[in-house]
């Protein structure tokens, strides 16, 4: 239906397409300003349409328009605003339009920074905003319902996190930009001018890795806080999506560095482009196509945009297989002579192994596209990647712990043996403390052994550098930063213990050294479901805090429930702790307050922690009949609590009034516990009484019927480490760019 | 470069090539039913309920225990140590990764994925 988005996009289509044509017109005549111009403002044109498209998107959807089906689905009228803006990109059409959005913005920066090259690059950048046009306006946000709902379906609990808020716009940026040194790949090919490309297009494909990186990073983190399962990397297709261009994004990076300064590499640069942006492409493919739906938890649903996916990706493939083809004879690298320990064969050696564990999880998120060639589709288990990926984790740590130490060209190992000290001081300590916390088998001491070798080696880099020229650190920074979250992933991996452990209520519990006490649920709603707070009180030597986990249930249109278990993490430097609801159970009802029973005369029953006696009545107070007619009578009871010395007590009843009176008393020992005469049977010379105060006692027979809370409690060093590592690959990064910044 | 180390570099990417093609071959799951999962030893996938009422955790063992049938009404003992998904109790359909141990006579899962009638395309996740 054509609507105002709708005609937008369309309007967008046709002024890209009309950029585009006249980049081709600019590529024949070399000096015509009338299509530099028609190109520079349709391209300009594309952009504000794009923008408006997005405006008016997010203003449907701050005004509740649910009339569009889109925002039915991903929004819902008590969202509060961040989430409101989030629900923007909470599904795929959404995701798409902030995909072209940015990428729109960053076609009118690239028209300043590509120069002479600029109806090459322009030309093939806005080719894949026009792909990408296609599948907007095949799968529209702007759609619209016959009708218009109330209200939304709401968003997706789990996304409603501040970090998802900003997880996807900074994922699409770096899918976004990737198509950038892309561009200027096939320009240079097409050009025929091999080597200055890489020089306007460096900074690009590090923007490309921080921003992806930093996508990445933050998906990771989100999943650790909020899924509750524990993990921060699940190997799942999504995942591993933005993880497969990025590593090849990492190799090129290094590839465009080895040309640039040693002017090697310059096929083996266009391939690793090309790469990296088809692999953007292949990864949309594989988790929007739907063709993953059995096995990807969290793939976007079949929406038949498959078809021009694959189109998408065999024209782009064509181009770039072909270009390469045709200009592959007449490309020189520069040949050196073999210089075996240089920084040169450490960049070798890391495009091999990044595009060896490129490949390797590549293979293992297409097993079921490849395994349905044969028969059945089927899917690898995460321990595919872990155990294929850990060798080359291992000879990647090594080498970062010493390739840094070396300069290009020829090096002396007389010169270079004294700083040896570095890497060799860092995998000595690291090993130790590895080996203190008790050996995790032969590959994942290896890599604890290297990681704290880089990490040292890198360190003593950064520090070096910085204080020399903060600008030629960013390597260094990186670097370490890899170091320290391998550091991170061997902790939290090989050293994190989990428990599973039953809470009951009030009852002190020993778990892994840690006291803890769950307080009891408590509920509070709101117009979709109910939370179930369960606080845990938690102390470890002298410190004590409140976990505060909670389970979300909302009840679903279809009437099933959705549930969501928020875990507490409670942060330290050296270690997490981790408390993840599982369950909730209530406990047999009249165990928990009010509960009743019957006492004979002269038998001792246990009740909790307490043993009473019912020794006999008092029935002084029948002796003074009040005026109202009621009577008293009482029940001398002996109460032990824990087994220590008897207490006597005697809660009264007053009776035959116009209503039944009692008194609460207090039973003896240190918990609120009170008892209550709630019945007189004079002739079985029994009495019932009922019980207020802690439901649980200490014994096992007694906890399950009382109410608990069963969690998943696990202690994982590191994660401190893991995330300051990320957090310096992306200020390395940053200086990185600057660096590498055409001046 | 010399001839040798064109060699060895040859060797060494066969053998890492043979070592990944039999760690993917190995850790492939493919969907069986539960009387397959029961003759085979090789890691598979399982869908099913979990059967009310047999839901139990062993503390001591940190493990999740429950019946899975499938839709053929064929069961078997699940135990399951990582997290539980918190849509455990609510979804109509569970898919078990994992081996059968004979000798034990219950299926050892190593991943546990819901399959909830959700409206969203969100993730829920059983790790």
């Amino acid at each position: 239906m054509m609507n105002f988005g709708n005609l937008t996009m369309w309007l967008a289509l046709i002024a890209i397409c009309i950029s585009s044509a006249s980049y081709l017109v600019l590529n024949v005549k070399k000096n015509s300003t009338v299509a530099r111009g028609a190109a520079h403002l349709s391209l300009f044109c594309f952009a504000i349409l794009v923008t408006i498209a997005s405006i008016s998107l997010m203003y449907f959807i701050l005004d509740h328009r649910f009339v569009y089906s889109y925002i039915a689905r991903y929004s819902c009228r008590d969202l509060p605003l961040e989430y409101l803006i989030s629900s923007f990109w909470a599904g795929q059409e959404g995701s798409f339009l902030l995909w072209v959005l940015l990428s729109s913005w960053l076609g009118l920066i690239l028209i300043s920074k590509a120069r002479d090259m600029e109806p090459q690059v322009m030309l093939v950048y806005n080719l894949n905003n026009i792909f990408l046009m296609i599948l907007l306006i095949k799968q529209s946000p702007f759609q619209m319902l016959s009708f218009t709902p109330v209200d939304g379906n709401g968003l997706n609990m789990l996304l409603q996190d501040p970090w998802m808020v900003i997880h996807p716009p900074v994922v699409f940026l770096g899918y976004a930009a990737f198509a950038i040194p892309f561009a200027f790949a096939v320009a240079a090919l097409w050009r025929r001018e091999y080597d200055r490309w890489v020089n306007a297009a460096l900074p690009w494909t590090v923007f490309s890795f921080l921003t992806l990186g930093a996508g990445i990073f933050i998906g990771a983190y989100w999943s650790y806080k909020v899924l509750g399962w524990g993990g921060y990397w699940g190997w799942d297709p999504v995942e591993n999506a933005s993880l497969l261009p990025w590593l090849a994004g990492t190799a090129l990076l290094h590839g465009m560095i080895l040309q640039k300064v040693r002017g090697r590499l310059r096929k083996t640069n266009f391939v690793l482009a090309a790469f990296s942006f088809l692999l953007v492409i292949y990864c949309t493919f594989l988790t929007r196509s739907g063709v993953l739906a059995d096995f990807s938890v969290h793939s976007f649903v079949e929406l038949g945009i498959t078809g021009w996916l694959v189109i998408f990706m065999f024209v782009f493939m064509a181009i770039s297989i072909g270009l390469l083809v045709v200009r592959a004879k007449e490309i020189r690298s520069v040949k050196e002579a073999a210089n075996i320990v240089s920084r040169e064969s450490g960049f070798l050696a890391a495009i091999v192994l990044l595009s060896t564990s490129m490949v390797l999880i590549g293979l293992g998120t297409s097993a079921p596209l490849i395994t349905r060639l044969f028969g059945n589709p089927s899917k690898v288990s995460t321990k595919f990647y872990v155990d294929t990926n850990l060798p080359v984790a291992i000879i990647v740590l090594l080498l970062l712990s010493l390739i840094p130490l070396l300069t290009w060209g020829a090096n002396k190992v007389s010169k270079l043996a004294p700083r040896l000290i570095w890497p060799v001081t860092g995998g000595v300590v690291s090993g130790v403390v590895t080996l203190w916390n008790g050996f995790p088998g032969a590959g994942v001491f290896l890599l604890s052994l290297f990681a704290g070798a880089a990490v040292a080696t890198n360190l003593f880099l950064s520090v070096k550098l910085i204080r020399k020229k903060t600008i030629a650190s960013s390597a260094a920074i990186i670097h370490l930063g890899v170091g320290l979250v391998f550091v991170g992933i061997v902790s939290s991996s090989a050293y994190d213990r989990t428990q599973k452990v039953l809470l009951p209520q009030n009852i002190l519990k020993n778990v892994m050294g840690h006291e803890m006490r769950f307080n009891g649920a408590a509920i509070s709603t709101n117009t979709k479901g109910m939370w179930l707070h369960l606080p845990v009180s938690v102390k470890s030597g002298s410190h004590q805090f409140m976990a505060r986990p909670d389970i979300y249930s909302e009840r679903m249109r279809g009437g099933q429930i959705q549930r969501y278990a928020h875990p507490h993490i409670k942060r330290g430097l050296i270690r997490d702790l981790y408390l993840s609801p599982v369950e909730y159970e209530p406990g047999q009802k009249n165990a928990h307050s009010g509960s009743r029973f019957y006492l004979e005369k002269g038998k001792k029953i246990r009740f909790h922690d307490y043993e009473l006696t019912f020794t006999g009545f008092d029935i002084s107070g029948m002796m003074h009949r009040e005026s109202s007619g009621s009577v008293s009578v009482g029940a001398d009871i002996l109460v032990s609590y824990k087994g220590g010395n008897p207490v006597k007590v005697k809660p009264v009843i007053r009776i035959g009034g116009t209503r039944e009176e009692t008194n609460k008393v207090k039973l003896p020992g240190p918990q609120q516990a009170y008892i209550t005469l709630v019945k007189v049977d004079a002739t079985a010379k029994a009495i019932g009484l009922a019980y207020e105060g802690p439901a649980c006692a200490a014994k096992k027979d007694a906890e399950r019927s009382c109410p608990a809370l069963i969690a998943e409690i696990s202690v994982k060093p590191g994660m401190s480490t893991l995330w300051l590592g990320a957090l310096l690959i992306l200020a390395g990064s940053t200086i990185g760019i600057s660096r590498h910044w055409p001046k | 470069m010399s001839k040798k180390s064109y060699i060895i570099g040859g060797v060494v990417i066969v053998f890492a090539m043979v070592m990944a093609a039999r760690s993917f071959k190995s850790t492939l799951t493919t969907y069986v039913t539960v009387k397959e999962a029961k003759m085979t030893d090789q890691p598979v996938q399982v869908a099913g309920i979990a059967v009310q009422g047999t839901k139990k955790y062993d503390f001591d063992r940190n493990v999740l225990i429950f019946t899975l049938r499938e839709d053929s009404g064929d069961e078997m003992v699940v135990e399951y140590a990582g997290s539980k998904p918190a849509n455990f109790d609510d979804v109509n359909k569970i898919v078990v990764i994992g081996k059968y141990a004979p000798q034990k006579q219950v299926f050892q899962a190593r991943q546990l994925l819901v399959k909830c009638p959700t409206k969203y395309e969100g993730r829920v996740k059983g790790k």
